[in-house]
């Protein structure tokens, strides 16, 4: 997760302030905080959840999808059909799970237990990421498994390369909005403040980001910024259409969700359409920016995992408790 | 080596100064009370102790190792119990004594640590539901986990009744038999009196005293209390007696009947014989030692009587 492995023990590091990290430690950590931080009924509540979510949405693919099932591409369609849907929802969740991992220790002041201990305030950190991070990802591990055996039945076929692949991505991007969750909790004494602040990020991502595409696509139409020109063929000849410029569309990659969408199409064929693709292709003439292409994707997802833990851990360990 | 030195340690918060220049030293083996009125700064000198709050200036060393960069070898040799913590409410007891020996890489027995802060009833019980005065034996117990060499105890007999309290102080005194040091923190005299080696009194983040508890008492000038009662006083009688070279200070607390309290350092014979001498006759007379609590007063107050 981070790239510090300090070993502490033997280290006389009188310069440097920051602490050190013991896996034992986080181990520890990561292992009180699955044990504290949900009830059970939590825990079970999601499994349920994931479950459900996927059983109910097999039974509507396999009802209304005789033709899918005879292009052998249920198990895909599927996938986009959940997609949509944990790619709103797993959000909401890690940040509800996170948002108390550490203001709401300092707030009421157990953190002193937890620090009375021989834990640096790297190893409270990252063993509360894992800790939350294990929950949501132990339930839709759960979930998933459970649900298979109803899915494969109900679906003609059953592709289980994309249904992991969904699991596996579904992992990857809460952990990520877990990151952003527990390192935002650690910013700050208040429980208030923390909360405002996942608020703020769910806005952030889902509405803010949203609206800077289509703020981009107002200016460049009044001519305030200049877009990219390109050119359909259409029946009636060639046509001249604008585009965004490309840095326009790189913002549009970083948000989480978004390359959660483009890192599914990694592990299956589905979540993107394909007419979004040869859309793609068009408006940049055959050559695909890096950003838009499914690897980057995933890269996103990895650093929305790993930059904001960085930087928790570097300020946490500057503050008074 | 000293198991804690505190060297010209200062911590400001803004504009507010919690600890202006403190040093002080405890010795490995012995007890210490520190001791203070609320908001003197004692929980924000053992949360430099234990790197909870950084020091604005000066120099902080515990078991020999400095306080801030060395804090986790601090921690795995000390035992803490916090002021001002909250218990994990769906964790039980022996949950909780499980992640400190985890925590601190030994073995120990729960019931054992238990039984000892007499909590062992509450063994498989979530903390949630515990009473304050539980949750306070409880961390009791994760701070014994282990045989530490250092306990650090912030206000330990906070939630506990006289019955708790009186437990506590003999933990105390157990440990110190094993060997450990304990520094722990009060503002009520009686808690540190009956346990500590040396006191250290700590007013507004300064040290104002640090003496045994016999050296206190000795170093406050109301050493002897002796209260007269006599058939009469005047002016006359009243001016010998504060002219006696042992007396410090005499006033009249009673009229009916008329009582005068003497403070006096040396002799008390000579007040009752300067009282013959001038025909007064003397009906009783009791003499009372300062005991800690008024030398706590004295020097937490002091400044402000002036």
């Amino acid at each position: 997760m981070s790239s510090e492995t300090g070993t502490g023990t033997g280290g006389s590091d009188r310069s440097a302030p920051g602490s050190s990290i013991h896996p034992e430690s986080v181990r520890a950590v990561a292992k009180k905080d699955f044990q504290d931080s949900v009830r059970s009924w939590m825990f079970w509540g999601l499994s349920i959840f994931f479950f459900t979510l996927l059983v109910a949405l097999t039974g509507v693919v396999s009802y209304f999808g005789e033709d899918l099932a005879a292009q052998d591409v249920t198990t895909e369609v599927l996938v986009v059909f959940v997609s949509e849907i944990t790619r709103l929802v797993l959000p909401l969740i890690a940040l509800i799970l996170g948002w108390k991992a550490i203001a709401g220790e300092r707030e009421s002041g157990s953190i002193k237990i937890l620090l009375s201990l021989p834990h640096s305030r790297k190893d409270v950190l990252l063993g509360k990421l894992i800790g939350r991070s294990a929950v949501l990802s132990l339930s839709l591990i759960v979930g998933f498994v459970l649900a298979a055996i109803i899915v494969a039945a109900l679906l003609g076929s059953f592709d289980i390369v994309d249904y992991l692949g969904l699991l596996a991505m579904s992992i990857l991007y809460g952990v990520a909005y877990t990151s952003i969750a527990v390192s935002l909790s650690s910013l700050t004494r208040s429980t208030t403040i923390a909360g405002a602040a996942m608020v703020g990020v769910f806005v952030l991502f889902y509405i803010v980001w949203n609206a800077i595409t289509s703020a981009l696509r107002l200016l460049m139409d009044r001519g305030t910024i200049s877009g990219e020109s390109y050119t359909v063929e259409t029946n009636e000849g060639p046509v001249e259409l604008e585009r965004l410029p490309d840095w326009a569309f790189f913002i549009e990659s970083i948000d989480p969700g978004y390359a959660y969408n483009n890192a599914l199409s990694i592990v299956t064929g589905a979540a993107e359409s394909d007419l979004d693709v040869q859309l793609e292709a068009v408006m940049f003439n055959g050559d695909i920016p890096f950003y838009l292409q499914d690897w980057f994707g995933f890269l996103i997802l990895l650093f929305w995992i790993v930059v904001p833990i960085a930087v928790a851990l570097y300020r946490f360990d500057q503050v008074d408790l | 080596m000293p198991a804690i030195a505190v060297d010209g340690l200062t911590k400001s918060y803004g504009q507010t100064l919690a600890l202006d220049d403190l040093s002080f030293r405890v010795e490995e083996g012995e007890v210490f009370g520190f001791l203070g009125p609320n908001g003197a700064g004692k929980s924000t000198t053992i949360n430099v102790l234990l790197d909870f709050v950084r020091p604005t200036a000066g120099q902080v060393e515990v078991l020999g190792f400095d306080a801030q960069t060395r804090s986790r070898e601090i921690r795995s040799r000390t035992g803490v119990l916090p002021e001002g913590y909250q218990t994990y409410e769906r964790l039980t007891a022996r949950q909780h004594l499980e992640f400190a020996m985890e925590s601190k890489g030994v073995e120990d027995d729960p019931e054992r640590l238990l039984e000892r802060v007499d909590l062992v009833d509450a063994l498989d019980k979530k903390a949630g539901g515990y009473s304050k005065g539980m949750a306070q034996r409880l961390m009791l117990a994760m701070a014994l986990v282990g045989e530490p060499e250092l306990l650090i105890l912030d206000e330990p007999s906070t939630g506990l009744d006289p019955n708790g309290a009186r437990e506590m102080r003999e933990i105390v005194r157990q440990e110190n038999e094993r060997g450990a040091t304990v520094f722990f923190s009060s503002h009520i005299m009686e808690q540190v009196e009956a346990v500590c080696d040396r006191v250290g009194i700590l007013r507004d983040g300064e040290m104002v005293a640090v003496d045994s508890v016999e050296g206190l008492r000795d170093s406050v000038s109301e050493g002897t209390t002796l209260r007269v009662t006599v058939d009469r006083i005047d002016d006359e009688v009243l001016q010998a007696v504060r002219s006696l070279p042992d007396v410090s200070n005499a006033a009249v607390e009673d009229e009916q009947p008329p009582t005068l309290v003497v403070q006096v350092e040396g002799s008390k014979t000579a007040v009752l014989g300067e009282l013959e001498n001038r025909g007064v006759e003397v009906h009783d007379f009791s003499t009372a030692k300062a005991s800690l609590d008024d030398v706590f007063r004295s020097y937490t107050t002091e400044v402000q009587a002036r």
